[in-house]
This record gives structure tokens, sequence and C-alpha cells, in this order.
């Protein structure tokens, strides 16, 4: 409402987000969070060996891991921030209020954190020169690792406020928002998940790396699946303690029985997923264990590819069971506030809505209008013709038959009611039938539906010369209505 | 001349204003000084490469500039989260909509730094590799720097945008936005000092002892290469002080005031002496070279931090009556919110009293968003419900236990197990009764 709206028809807005956020996710934690340990435990094994055969593995797997952190890493974290203040400005612009000093710490850590990567990697050669400088510079590996953990469990903090604020709400401290239910549950399953996706994935490499050295690679496999199968086993405990605490946790909020199916098949999935991958992921690590070398590579890409799958089905419940919501109970995935609701579907959202060309409807702009109620409510979740259409949802219910926009009308009403993850309509009567009047003009023609990065946001309009920027308008006036 | 006013984020800010705002001038000044070694490191690089065609000891050069390049970059977006972060702060109404407003060029930023950065690596780590293909060796470190000249151009056009709301509704894209009339001169001003902060940075740098030997040349002394980077540094002084000029005269007036005007002479003012002494320096013997860099470096310290306050300055001002009328709009808004939630309270209080109708309020909860009372929306409509089940309200209780598929052109609905059996026969009631 208080920002131009920009918007992508064709990928869609949330899935601009969840491909920058999962590729961040899955860098972060199997490349930093769980292989920086791993390259630790090599380096203190070469040493403690005398082999250089381990310090020259460590140092091909650092690279690697340097060259894709300090790019893709370091930028598709940006870019979670770059794509939030596009498609939702008015959440992530809460979220800073609330979480200000927290993301300040977190880029304290950020910055330590690629400062001790740079130094880690970049001071390893001539860390070589005495045992004294080999081991400050283990030290330094170690610390990388901590500092990179760290990050990882402040945003968790954040993440797990946006599903539930707990206290937040009543108190709204930043810390009462920190240690909010959720915390321990995801950050323990997040970290053991990560430990053993960075395990895996350096094992991975160690098979590419070692293929003439039959020997080295059977003892760097042992002890990095040991390693590995230690975490998994933390990781059972971590996935069974947060699939207790969150379904009890969310079942509390959801009303209706569609939701609870829904939410209890999307759960129930990743349950199978844990259940069969950990056990997969379980034996060959096992294997791994008792006869290195004789595992193929492909278990270990397997194993990898489920561990991935797992992150991503967690992802996806997590942000399933926070819908409708953008920040719980606070903020829906409209940006419209709870609060809000009241005095927009008393006076209309377009009332209120600085970027809208249209204030009131009337006969002849319904359509444009509806447009413009479409564009405020709707289009933070839907394209019309991309990703997750209007359109395509519309087809699906009403097929060839006339779209009539009384029925659609009718089922927009109620809509939160059945469909859950859907916020209440936050207009007015009025706005609602002109959203069904454009929304059933669809059936037919869709003209082609753009953001304010191609259309530009009309002239501002009520607004006279008093201040240099003008006269405001009086939400005194009875009703609150901008006149 | 007329604005479009949004609200502002209805929560408090997490910190005083003031110390919000010194923190964003340190930490954008950091950031900024590594962004300007950055892009001038890679240009420079690149200029070394191709004169190391004809002179091979200026490729070595290339090579190790190149090394440090790719710290600094790294540094340079680390160090830029914090003013991002509180630019969202403390601006987040007219941020966002300028964002919003170049969208798709704001959004590349990620890809574009990506590849820029992946290049640098590509170009550091396979040197070698390349050193003989000269088409493809020059290639990727020019398409690099040209990536790393274009992305502050759109940093640029986005933080230009913001500061004037009365431009947004003429802006269509990043192109016109680009165009507004003081950007590309601040650009310029911009790769001026890119220029010029990376020619000091190198002249400490090949300064050191260890350069000599990290170098390693076969011909070239030491003192010429530092030579060509004094004579970047006092060319490109005197850009910067030019275009600081042209965009001094050409910027709007709505942020002009006297304090900020002499700032900026002062700031300026203190790259004079700099100037002088370069001058010295360049046209000295060899062992004198370095006799004023101190002094050059302080009066340049002192330059930036003065502009740095100065920029922060002109922001303030040009966006003071905007806030003013964000924050009274704002605080009109949350007054309309408070009022209309008590009205709606109180109406729902006033329902609560009356007597309801049992299933009702069950019936609006999980059905109604399919069912309407006439017209056939996902389902059918209650009209048609009772039309089926006369008399019959456990009929309508076994369907919706386990739901069948009945119309082959409407979706399946979904079942209600959990919904106790009383609750069933009061919404069945309801239906048939209503
Ligand atoms: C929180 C994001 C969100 C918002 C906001 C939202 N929707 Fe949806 N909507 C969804 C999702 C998710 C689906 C389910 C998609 C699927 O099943 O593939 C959906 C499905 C639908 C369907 C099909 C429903 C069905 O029963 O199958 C319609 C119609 C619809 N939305 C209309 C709207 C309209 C109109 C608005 C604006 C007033 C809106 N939505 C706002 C997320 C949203
Ligand atoms: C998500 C949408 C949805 C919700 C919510 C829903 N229904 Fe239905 N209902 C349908 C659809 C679709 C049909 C048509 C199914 C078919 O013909 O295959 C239907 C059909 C029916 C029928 C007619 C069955 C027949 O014999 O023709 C009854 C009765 C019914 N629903 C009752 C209910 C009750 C009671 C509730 C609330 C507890 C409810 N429905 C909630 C979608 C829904």
């Amino acid at each position: 409402m208080d920002f131009p709206i920009f918007h992508i028809d064709f990928i869609g807005n949330r899935m601009l987000i969840a491909f920058d956020a999962i590729l961040h996710v899955i860098i972060n934690h199997a490349l930093a969070v769980g292989a920086l340990p791993v390259i630790a435990l090599l380096e203190h094994t070469g040493i403690r060996l005398k082999d250089p055969r381990w310090d020259t593995l460590a140092y091909r797997l650092l690279k690697i891991i340097f060259i894709i952190t300090t790019t893709v890493g370091a930028l598709t974290g940006v870019g979670i921030w770059f794509s939030a203040s596009l498609v939702n400005p008015a959440a992530i612009g809460s979220l800073i209020r609330v979480f200000f000093w927290g993301w300040f710490a977190e880029w304290i850590v950020f910055v330590t954190e690629v400062s001790l990567i740079m130094a880690y990697f970049l001071s390893w050669q001539s860390a070589a020169r005495s045992a004294e400088a080999k081991q400050k510079h283990l030290h330094l590996g170690i610390f990388l690792a901590a500092f990179s953990w760290i990050t990882m469990a402040i945003i968790v903090a954040i993440l797990g406020f946006m599903m539930d604020p707990g206290n937040w709400l009543a108190e709204r401290t930043l810390i009462s928002g920190l240690l909010n239910p959720m915390y321990f549950p995801q950050l323990a399953f997040r970290t053991t998940l990560a430990m053993v996706m960075g395990g895996m994935t350096m094992i991975c490499l160690t098979y590419l790396f070692t293929r003439n050295d039959f020997g080295f690679r059977a003892s760097v496999l042992r002890l990095v699946s040991s390693w590995s199968i230690a975490w998994m086993l933390a990781l059972v405990f971590a996935s069974i303690w947060y699939y207790q605490v969150i379904p009890q946790h969310m079942f509390a909020n959801i009303p209706v029985a569609v939701t609870t199916q829904e939410f209890v098949s999307w759960n129930s999935s990743l349950k199978w997923l844990l259940i069969v991958g950990l056990s997969f992921v379980g034996w060959v690590l096992w294997s791994s264990v008792k006869h290195p070398g004789t595992v193929h590579g492909a278990k270990y890409i397997a194993s990898v590819l489920l561990l991935f799958a797992m992150l991503g089905q967690f992802e996806r419940v997590r942000e399933f069971i926070r819908k409708p919501f953008i920040i719980g109970n606070y903020m829906y995935a409209n940006g419209i506030r709870v609060e809000d609701y009241p005095l927009l579907q008393r006076d209309g959202i377009l009332q209120h809505a600085t970027y809208a060309s249209i204030r009131d409807i009337t006969d002849d702009n319904k359509v444009s209008a509806g447009r413009e109620v479409f564009e405020q409510t709707c289009t933070r979740c839907h394209t019309v013709n991309g990703i997750n259409s209007i359109r395509s949802q519309l087809k699906k219910m009403y097929g060839d038959k006339l779209w009539q926009s009384d029925v659609i009308a009718a089922y927009i009403e109620n809509m939160h009611g059945a469909r859950y993850f859907m916020p209440p309509f936050p207009g007015n009567k009025a706005e609602l039938n002109a959203l069904a009047v454009y929304l059933s003009t669809l059936q037919k023609r869709a003209t082609a539906f753009n953001g304010v990065q191609i259309n530009g946001i009309p002239k501002p309009d009520k607004i006279s010369a008093a201040t240099f920027y003008g006269a405001l308008p009086n939400l005194d006036a009875p009703h609150g209505v901008q006149k | 001349m007329n604005a479009p006013i949004p609200r502002d984020i209805p929560l408090p800010l997490p910190a005083p204003e003031g110390l919000l705002e010194v923190l964003l001038i340190v930490s954008f000044l950091v950031h900024i000084v590594f962004v300007h070694l950055m892009v001038g490191g890679s240009l420079f690089s690149l200029i070394c490469q191709i004169r190391g065609l004809k002179t091979p000891d200026y490729e070595k050069l290339a090579y190790r500039i190149m090394q440090t390049v790719t710290v600094n970059k790294s540094l340079a977006v680390v160090m830029g989260v914090a003013p991002l972060l509180i630019i969202n702060t403390l601006y987040a109404p007219q941020f966002y909509a300028s964002s919003a407003l170049i969208g798709d060029m704001w959004m590349a930023v990620i890809p574009l730094v990506t590849v820029a950065f992946l290049l640098a690596y590509v170009h550091k780590f396979w040197w070698n590799h390349f050193i003989n293909i000269p088409e493809l060796h020059i290639g990727i470190a020019a398409l690099e720097t040209a990536l790393f000249l274009f992305i502050p151009l759109i940093f640029m056009t986005n933080v230009n945008l913001m500061l004037f709301p009365e431009y947004w509704p003429q802006v269509k894209g990043f192109i016109s936005a680009m165009l507004l009339p003081n950007v590309l001169q601040r650009y310029l001003h911009f790769i001026s000092a890119a220029v010029l902060f990376s020619s000091l940075f190198f002249i400490w740098w090949t300064g050191r002892k260890a350069f000599l030997q990290e170098a390693q040349f076969s011909k070239l002394r030491v003192i010429d290469v530092r030579r060509f980077f004094y004579a970047f540094a006092f060319g490109a002084t005197i850009l910067q002080i030019l275009t600081g000029l042209v965009v001094f005269a050409t910027l709007p007036a709505q942020g002009m005031s006297w304090g900020f005007t002499l700032l900026l002479m002062l700031g300026g003012a203190t790259a004079l002496p700099a100037i002088w002494w370069m001058w010295q320096n360049l046209t000295r013997p060899d062992h004198l070279l370095d006799d004023n860099f101190k002094k050059i470096m302080g009066c340049f310290v002192g330059a930036i931090i003065i502009m740095g306050i100065a920029r922060h300055d002109y922001r303030e001002n040009t966006l003071a009556d905007h806030k003013t009328a964000i924050a009274e709009k704002t605080a009109n808004y949350m007054a309309a919110v408070k009022e209309a939630g008590e009205a709606a309270q109180l109406a729902a209080k006033a329902l609560e009293g009356k007597a309801t109708i049992p299933g009702e309020s069950e019936f609006n909860q999980n059905c109604a968003a399919c069912h309407h009372a006439t017209l056939p929306t996902v389902g059918p409509s209650v009209q048609e419900i009772k039309a089926i089940y006369v008399g019959d309200p456990a009929g309508i209780a076994a369907w919706t236990k386990s739901p069948g598929k009945k119309r082959a052109d409407s979706m399946s609905m979904p079942g209600f197990p959990h919904i106790s059996d009383d609750e069933l026969a009061a919404i069945s009631q309801y239906l048939l009764n209503h």
C-alpha cells in the first residue's frame, strides 16, 4: 500500500525470492557451516600425521569453498534483501525495524567471517614455513568455522520470528522476538543437517580429487564419514524434536480442516523424506566407515541430493505453515497489517493505497479499478499469466463455463475460510465487485500485467501546495476518507 | 511541485536517528573506499595488461594488481551491507520506492556482481592458462572491468532517484531514471574518485619493501611504476575537481543550503594543496618521490570525510519536507486505523449479544467459501444441496465426513474428519433450514 508495486508476471515474485534463498541456504549449509569444520579437521589430521597429502587436499577443498562462498554465496545473501525489499517492502522494512541490532550484529559477524576466510585461504601456503605458524593457521580455521555457525544462528532467530513472533506481539522487544518458541528446535535441526550436508559434500569432492591414490582416499573417507555419522545421530534427535514442537504449535493457530489436512500431507512428506533419506544416508555413511573405498561415488552423490531435497522440503514446510502471514499474526503476506483491516474494509484499500491511480469506483472504471485492487491485494502471491497465475486458478475452478463476476465475488469474500493460506480480502464491497469483474474479463483476454518498474507510477492526486510537498490528506474528516 | 507522500513503516526506529546517521556516514565511507579500490584496481589491471603487450613487466604488475582486486571486492561487498541496512531503516519510504521504480535493473545487480566476481577469479586463478591467448586474456579483463564500471551506475541512479520524490511519477524504468538531470555527472565524479583513490593505494602498495620481491620485474624499475601511478593520481584529482564543480552546478536546488555549500567548498579546497604536493613529488628526483605522500594522504582523508558528511547533509536537506509530510500522514493514518479498529470491535460486540443460530458460525467458518446461498461457486449452492437432501440431514453429515466425487466439471470436495458429530448435525440442520 505504501510502496510502488514491483511485479514480475512471468516467474512471479515469490519465485524470485525462493530461487535466490534456496540457493543461498544450500551454499551456506553445505559449503560454509557444514564444510568449514571438515577443512579444519583435515588440516589438523595432516599436522598430526605429518602427511602433506591431507594438507593439499584440504587446501583444494577450501579453494572451491572460498570461490563459491565469496561470490554466489555472499551475493545471494545480499540478493535476499534486494528481492525481499522489491517484493514485500512493508514486511522487510518492519523486520528491519525490529531486528536492526540483530542484523547489525550479524553484519559484524559476517565481516569477521569474510576476513577470516580470506586470511585462512590466502595465508595457507605461507603458513607452511614453520610448525608454529601452521598451528596458528589451524586456529584461524577453527575460528572461521565458529563464526560461520554464529552467522547462521542469528539468521535462524529472524526466520523463526517470522513464523511465530511469540511474545513479541505483546512486548515488541528484540529479545522477546529472538527467543521465540521455535528457535531452539530449528537451530538444532539446521545445525545438524548442515553438518551432515557439509560432510557429505566434502566426501563427494574428496572422492573426485583422490582418483589416483586409493589408500589415501580410504583414510580420508573413513575419517569424514565417522565425523558425519556422529552428526547424523544428532540430526535424528533434532528432527524428532523439531517435528514434535512445530505441528502442535501450528495446529493451535490453524482453524480449518482443509488446512490441517494439507499441512499434514506436507509435513508427512517431509517426515517420510526424513526417514527414508536419513536411513539411506546413514547406511551409506556406515558402509563408508566400515569399508571406505568400496562405496561407489554415485551413492555419495545420491546422499548429497537427498540431503538437499530434505532441506528444500523443510524450507517449503516452514514457508507453508507461515501463511497467510508474512510476520505471524502481525502482517499478512499481501503486506497489510492485521490491524489495518477494519479501516481498509470500511474505506476501501484504494483510498489508502498511496500509489493507486483510481480512488473511487464507478460503473465506467470497474475493470481498471479491479486491476488496481488485484495489484494491491493479490499480486504478492499470484501472477496473471505466469507461475501460480490467477487465470489458471480460475480455470481450475470454473473451467470453460462463463466466469461470472458475482460467483467469483462470492468466492473471494470467503476464500480465507476454505483456503486458509490466503489472507482475507482487505477491501470494501465495491472493490470486491470490481476485482471480480476484472477477474472475469481474464477468461477472454489478459493484457500483460506489469509492475512499476515498467509502468511507472501515476501523478499524485489531491495534494495541493502548502508545504513544499503539498498539504496533507485530512484523515480526521468523518470516516477518515481521503478527500 | 508535487510528490507522492507514502506512509512510513509504523514501528519506532531501533535507535536514535542521530546515531543511525553517524553509523550510516561512517560505514558508507568505508564501503565506498573499497568500492573505489575494486573498480579502480580492475581498471588499472586492464590498462597494465594492455601495456604488458609491449612491456612484459607490466603484465606482471597487472597480475599483482588483480590480487588486490579480489580481496578488495570481498571487502566492498561485506562493508556495503551496513549502509544498506541503515538506508533501509532510515529512508524506507523513499528507498523502497526508488528501488521498485528501477526494479529489474536493481535486481540485476545481484547476478551482475556475481558474474563480475566469478570473472575476477577466473582471471586471477587461470592467469597463466590464458596468457598466451591475448584476446581471451584481455577480453576477460575487459568484460570484468566493464561490469565493475556499470554496476555503480545502477547504485548511483537509485540513490539519486530516492532523493527526488517529485521525479518519481515521470520515471519509467531504469533508463529514464538514469537520464535524470544529475546522475551522469555524479557518476563521472565517482569514476574519477575511483581512479584517484586506487592510484594513491597503489603508490603506497608499490612502495612497500616486499613489493620488489613480489613483482619480480625483469627490467622495469619500481620507481617508474610509482611515477606512473602518481601521474594518474595527479590527473584524476584535477578531473575530480572539475566534475565536482559540474555536479555542484547541476544539483537540484531543493537540497542546497549555505552550510552544505561551505562543506563542499571546504572539501574541494583540501584537494588544492594535495595537487601542489603531487606536482612537487612528480617533478623531483627519484629519492624524493615520497616526500609529501603523508601530507597528500592527509588531505584526501580529510576531503573524503568532509564529502561524506556533505553528501548526507544534502540528502537530509532534500528530503526534509518529504519526511515531515510522511510523518504527519503516518500519524493521521494510525489514528484512523485505531478509530476504525475500535468501531469494528464495538460492532462485533453488538452482534455478540444477539442470539446466534446453531450451526451458522460453523458453516461460515468451514463451508461458506465454497457453498454460496444461491450461486454455484466452487461447490454447488446451498439451494441445490437443500434440494438434494430434503429431510435428510444425516446424508449431509455422511457426505461431509467422506465426500465422494459427483460432478464431473467440478473439483472434489475435501473431507472434514475433524468436525465433531454434533457440530456436523448442527451444520446440516442449518443448511436445510435456511
Ligand atoms: C499469501 C499469498 C496469496 C495471496 C495474497 C492470495 N493468494 Fe490466492 N492462492 C494462493 C495459493 C498458494 C493458492 C493455491 C495454489 C495452488 O493450489 O496451486 C491460491 C489459490 C487461489 C485460487 C484458487 C483456489 C482454489 O480453491 O483452488 C484463487 C481463485 C485465488 N487464489 C484467488 C486469489 C485472489 C483473488 C487474491 C487477492 C484478493 C488472492 N488469491 C490472494 C496464495 C495467495
Ligand atoms: C474447498 C471447497 C469446499 C468446502 C470448504 C466445502 N465444500 Fe462441499 N462441496 C465442494 C465441491 C467441489 C462439491 C461438489 C463435489 C462433487 O460433486 O464431486 C461439494 C459438494 C457438497 C455437497 C453436495 C454433495 C452431493 O451429494 O451433491 C454437500 C452436501 C457439501 N458439499 C457439504 C459441505 C459442508 C457441510 C461443508 C463444510 C463443512 C463443505 N461442503 C465445505 C467443495 C467444498
